[in-house]
Order: structure tokens, then sequence, then C-alpha cells
């Protein structure tokens, strides 16, 4: 049940959950395509967004979310905020718990902070990404994605490429794939795994030619520039080679199978230029990735989980 | 260089450390092959006939650790001259490092050497750098560089300072599967240092250099290894404690290997009151126990290869003081006799086992194919005698002459190297 609880991480969610939210999705998936995108479950019901990181997607996608629910959001964010003056993240919050909101979305770039504020806070707190931790939302988005395709996940083979160690959208997606029965192989160099790979709960491959004409979902995960401390991967040609998606590669995959990006794409690198100016000429191609539409699946998710946990 | 003869060999000792053969026998080539190996075998035309009698005849030779110059510095040494030098010690293939100027730190890089190479039909395995510029920072494009052909990377001449770039460059190495080969050496045990820190550096005042930085970055490399699972290779090894490291390692299951040079086995620190510039190396010459820990570490198979560490240097560079003389010495020419003189002729160790040094050692640690004597194998072979003593005199097929061994009396000598087929060196 996920009235008044929190959602931190993936292994927050029974398979039950899971299930609840995706069918949830559905309906507002459907209030989307609506003239009026709007309905009143959570009228007088307050968001608050806390993001403490740069945000344009995931925040814009969160307060599109409450808006649609009917409900209020006040948005806050680092740059503009008191911690500038020396004010802990604790005192942060509790000044906006005390404005007397009804619920918590917060991200930070500290991995695990979220456990530290939700042991001091008696308010449901949804995890918009913790550092290189989890981002259980875009995982659900990705999920549904997925099954709107396949409609049955399990047995399903999923290749996640790129830059593993520091995505927190790897990790959550490896928890909930996993725990969605699917077949999940990790493609990364070294650098881009912990120094012990075993750890990854999902098989390692070193090139994404080892994968691509086995999966039936391909995700490209975005090289995280911005949380490498040190880096230790050769270059650009070298990531073109192993591991960007490029139109030679999409052929190779299989028919019946999709491509998927958490955004923005670093085009280039993670997937050619080439092969994202095709997407939007090529009709064939263009079926076959679903970047913009997790976009749209990740509004609807999350009105699913601010729902189910607010109303 | 003779073309599209046969070529027969009458009743030479054959030895093949692969196939672990020692006999008495005939052996005919025709067409780059081994045709056939029989007591007694008959001329055909077009055939020349070597005559084997108190001859050895083994595999060609591989030197796992030379420096041919190329690009960069060609008056020292280029690809063409360095391909001659080492059919005149015997080897029909070699690997080259990859400090030179640029260093071969670019996949393009790799292409050019393979290109020089093929010219003269011989089998030139490229190192690549493990850093870019060889300057221990940036990773180089492994991946790509081993598309290209790079059979092991190095930073040779360097040594990669900092440990998390080392494990991270194990890790990747493990993961495309490649070898590292390691030249060991903290630096800051070694700056300014001229020759080993000991009895001579202190009887002339010479700045030293301690085996402690050879033997840390060792005991490093091997945790690393370790945790890791990288395969490597430790480059010219020094020292008495380095080689029980190693021991110690094998013995622990880590995948390690390594070469000594002819010159660290050949001479002790105690060459130095000569002041001899060609003796100035790195890792330096040591003392006598260190000597002789490295030839016990040839007997009881520690040390897997011997290799030259070929690195020719400039007339200028060495006829000068020896704190102002580069570090180094070339090596391929000299390379089996030396080697043969002291453990085959000094220490009485079986030829077979010194072959298997120079052939089957270098040939497993690279995962190339084992050179064998064998009938439709491709002819790469080298002929020696063994009983031949000659004096090192200054003329060298290389295009430099910076020889520890001048003007020492060794045994043994190539007189013929097969390469492909193709008599492609005979002793004048």
């Amino acid at each position: 049940m996920l009235a008044g609880s929190s959602l931190l991480r993936i292994d927050d969610l029974e398979p039950g959950d899971v299930e609840q939210i995706l069918h949830n999705t559905d309906s507002f998936v459907e209030v989307l395509e609506r003239k009026v995108k709007k309905v009143p479950a959570l009228r007088g019901k307050t968001v608050a967004n806390i993001f403490f990181e740069p945000s344009t997607r995931t925040k814009n996608s969160f307060e599109i979310a409450a808006k649609r629910l009917s409900a209020d959001t006040i948005n806050f964010s680092s740059s503009t905020s008191s911690l500038k003056k020396g004010e802990s993240i604790t005192d942060t919050i509790n000044t906006i718990i005390a404005m007397k909101v009804n619920l918590l979305v917060i991200r930070h770039g500290h991995s695990g902070v979220l456990n530290f504020l939700s042991d001091r806070i008696d308010l449901p707190i949804i995890n918009a990404g913790d550092g290189k931790n989890q981002h259980p939302t875009q995982a659900l988005l990705d999920l549904y994605t997925i099954r709107q395709k396949f409609s049955q996940v399990e047995g399903l083979k999923v290749g996640i490429v790129g830059d593993y160690l520091n995505s927190r959208v790897a990790r959550s997606n490896v928890d909930l794939f996993q725990k969605m029965g699917m077949e999940v192989t990790v493609v990364a160099p070294s650098m881009f795994l912990p120094g012990d790979i075993k750890v990854t709960k999902a098989r390692v491959a070193g090139s994404i030619d080892d994968i691509i004409h086995k999966v039936d979902v391909l995700y490209m995960l975005r090289m995280q520039l911005e949380r490498q401390d040190r880096k230790f991967y050769p270059s650009i040609r070298e990531y073109n080679r192993f591991l960007s998606l490029n139109s030679k590669r999409m052929t190779a995959m299989k028919k019946n199978s999709m491509v998927m990006h958490p955004g923005p794409v670093n085009r280039g690198i993670e997937i050619s230029e080439e092969l994202m100016e095709r997407i939007t000429t090529d009709k064939q191609l263009a079926n076959k990735v679903f970047i913009q539409k997790q976009v749209t699946h990740g509004v609807a998710v999350r009105m699913a989980l601010l729902y189910l946990i607010l109303s | 260089m003779e073309d599209k003869k046969n070529i027969l060999i009458k009743q030479a000792r054959i030895v093949d450390p692969y196939l672990d053969r020692d006999l008495v026998s005939d052996l005919f080539i025709s067409r780059g092959k081994i045709e056939k190996i029989s007591g007694h075998i008959e001329k055909r035309d077009n055939t020349e006939v070597i005559e084997g009698k108190q001859l050895v005849v083994c595999p060609g030779f591989i030197d796992m650790h030379v420096h041919l110059r190329d690009p960069g510095d060609e008056m020292e040494e280029d690809i063409a001259s360095g391909i001659k030098a080492a059919l005149a010690g015997g080897f029909t293939a070699i690997a080259c490092m990859p400090n030179t100027r640029p260093p071969i730190d670019n996949p393009y890089l790799i292409d050019y050497i393979k290109d020089k190479a093929k010219i003269h039909d011989f089998s030139l395995l490229p190192v690549a750098a493990m850093t870019k510029g060889l300057k221990g920072k940036q990773i180089t494009e492994m991946g790509l560089l081993a598309e290209h052909g790079a059979v092991a990377f190095s930073d040779d001449g360097y040594c990669v300072q900092d440990s998390r770039n080392m494990y991270e460059i194990m890790r990747y190495s493990r993961q495309i599967n490649s070898l590292l080969i390691l030249h060991e050496e903290d630096n800051q045990f070694s700056e300014g240092g001229l020759v080993h820190e000991g009895y001579y550096s202190n009887k002339f005042g010479l700045e030293g250099i301690s085996p402690l930085g050879e033997e840390l970055i060792i005991a490093r490399d091997i945790m690393l290894a370790e945790k890791t699972g990288a395969r490597i290779h430790i480059t010219h090894l020094s020292s008495a404690k380095s080689v029980q490291l190693i021991r110690e390692a094998k013995k622990n299951g880590i995948n390690i290997s390594c070469d000594v040079t002819p010159h660290h086995l050949y001479f002790n620190h105690s060459c130095l009151d000569k002041l001899d510039t060609n003796l100035k190396v790195k890792p330096p010459i040591r003392d006598e126990q260190d000597q002789k820990a490295l030839i016990e570490g040839i007997k009881d198979g520690t040390i897997d290869a011997v290799a030259s560490d070929h690195a020719p240097h400039l007339l200028e560079e060495k006829n000068t003081t020896l704190r102002d003389a580069a570090f180094g010495a070339i090596g391929m020419e000299t390379s089996f006799k030396a080697s043969f003189s002291k453990l085959c002729i000094q220490e009485k160790m079986n030829l077979v086992d010194l072959l298997k040094l120079f052939t089957l050692g270098p040939a497993q640690i690279l995962k190339i194919s084992p050179p064998t004597v064998k009938e439709k194998q491709i002819a790469n072979l080298v002929i020696l005698d063994i009983k031949s003593k000659n004096k090192v005199m200054p003329e060298f097929i290389s295009k430099s002459s910076n020889c520890p061994f001048m003007g020492q009396n060794l045994t043994g000598q190539v007189l013929y190297t097969i390469n492909n087929g193709k008599l492609c060196y005979k002793r004048e």
C-alpha cells in the first residue's frame, strides 16, 4: 500500500506496488490525451519540489504532474536558497514543512541523503534523484514505456549501455528490471563499473556489439561528465567505437526491439548525430526510439505516484 | 636477401623447445615452409645447401623488448635497420616499444609501424602506450589500439606513478584482454641517479639508484594485478628482491611474467670500474647478489624470457661523462651469445632451457603462436654455431654501436637466420 509512504529507492517497492503504479499510470496517460488535461484528484494538497541540484526535465515533470492533479506546488532550488547562508538541509526542509505542505519531492547531489532526511521528517518523500544512488521514478517510467510496447516484460533482454558507475538511473533500472524478471546486461568499460563488478547484480559486457543483436531493449545511459571524479575514460572516439549507438548498430538490432535514453542525449556520444537526425525523418527508425515517449510517460507515472501517496 | 630458393640443411642438430625435440637430421625448406625433416634428404634444383654438422637449428628467436626509435629518432635506428639487426641476432619476431617521437599512443601510428614492417616481410609486433604521451595520466584508447594490432601496452622508459591510474589501466587491460609490459620505477628513488646505489656508486661519488624504487612498484603492481586480474609482465628485472616478489606472486596465482636482459645477467656493478657509458642502463646493473638472484630466477623458471631492451643511441649521447650519457644499450646482435656464454658455458645450463627463454617464453607471454621446427610450418629458423668463440668488435648492423659487450670474448654465434622461408641473414 503506497498511501502516505515515501519512495526513496526501488527496493521500497513490492512487485504489487509496481503493478498498482503502472495500472494507475494507464489512467493518467489517458488524462494527458484529453483536451482538458486536468483532474481534481489532489485539490487542496500541496507538493513541494525541492531541488538542491540543477534539473529541468524531472523538476518540470513533477510540477506538471502535480498541477494536472490540481495540487498546489512550491518550488525551491538551492541556488536561490538560504543554504548559501549556512542553513542546514534539515532546517531548510523543516521550514518548507512548516508551510504545511503534504509531500516533498527532493533531488540532491549526495547519494543517500534522503535516508538521512526521512529518518528526521514525518512526511512522504519522493526521491527525484540523489547523487549516484537512485532515481526510482525514472525507472518506473522506463518500465512503463517498456510494458506499453511489450505487454509482458518478464524474460525480456535489456542492455544498459554506458556510465553505470556514476548513474543513478542505471542503478534504479537494474533493480526494477530484475525485480520484474527481465534479463539485464550492463555494457560498460571497466572505468564505468564498480571495482568489484559482481556488485552490479547484472551481467556485464564490454562492448555494445556483444549484445546489440540479442536485446529487446537497448537503454543508452547519459555520459555523466559532471559526476566523474576523475576522467579515466580515454576518448570520445573510443566511446564511439565500443559504446555508441549509430545507424549500423541500429540495423543489427532485433526487429521488434526498442531504444531508450533518459535524456538529454549527448549527441555524438551515446547516440550518433547522424542517427539522431535520421530518427527525425525516418519513420521506421523513429518507431524504435522511445525517448520522447519516456518523457510523456514520466508525467503520467509521477501523477500516479502522487495520487497513490496523497489520496 | 635470397629469394625463391629452396634451402637444405644437412645433418644439423635440431633443437625445438616447443616440441621438446633434440635430434640430428636433414631439413628441407621450400615455398617458405619446412617441407621435410628426415635423416637424409636429397638435394633438388634451385637449392641452397647449408652444411649443418656441428651446428644447431632452432626456432627463430623473439625479442619482446626493443626500441626502434622510429618515428622520431631514425638517426639512432629505424624500422628497416632494426629489422636487419634483429635478423643478425637470430630474431624473426620483435616487439617494439612505444617511447618514440611521437609516442605510439594513437592507432594511426600502429598502422605506420605495421606498414613499414610489411615491406620487410617481418613479424614486427607493436606495443602501444598505456597513457597518452607516456605521461602517466590519461589512459590511451587501448581498445582501438588493440584493434589496430597493438600486441601489448607499456609506458616503457617511464612508470605510471599514480597508483589509482595504474589500477584503472589494469582494469581496462583486463577487460580488453591485453597484456601490460611494465617498467617498474619509483621516480622518488631514481631521480638524478646514474648507477646502482652501492659500493661503486659510493667509490666514484656517482648518484645512486636504489633497487627499492623497482621493488616497491613491483609490489604495488602485484597487488593491483591481484585485485584486477590483469595480465602483467615485468620487464628488465634487476634486483634479487624483485625476483623474489615475482616468484611469490606466481605461487599465489597472479597472472604475472617477467624478463631479464642479457647485460643484467652477464655483468654486475663491478663493471663500473671502467666507467663505460655503454653500461649506463636503466634499471642499472646491480651487485653480485642481484646478478646471482637473476640467474637463479632463470634456473627455477621465475623468469620467463630474455629480452634485449635494445636501446640505440648516437655516439655523442654516449661519448661523454657518465652523468651526461644517455641510458641504454643496444643488444639484439649480442643477446644470444651473451646469454649463452653466461648461462650455458659458465652456469652449465642446458641449451634447450636457454632457447625456451628466446622462443617459447616470449611467445607465450605475447600470446603468439609458438615458434617451432615442424613440417608444414612457416620456416622461421636460426642456425647457430655454439662452439664459435668470438670477440665483440665495434661492427654492428644496427645504426648505433652503444654495445656493453664491446671487447668481450663470447661463445656462440648466429650464422644464418631464415625468415618466412628466406635466408635473410648470413654471417660473412
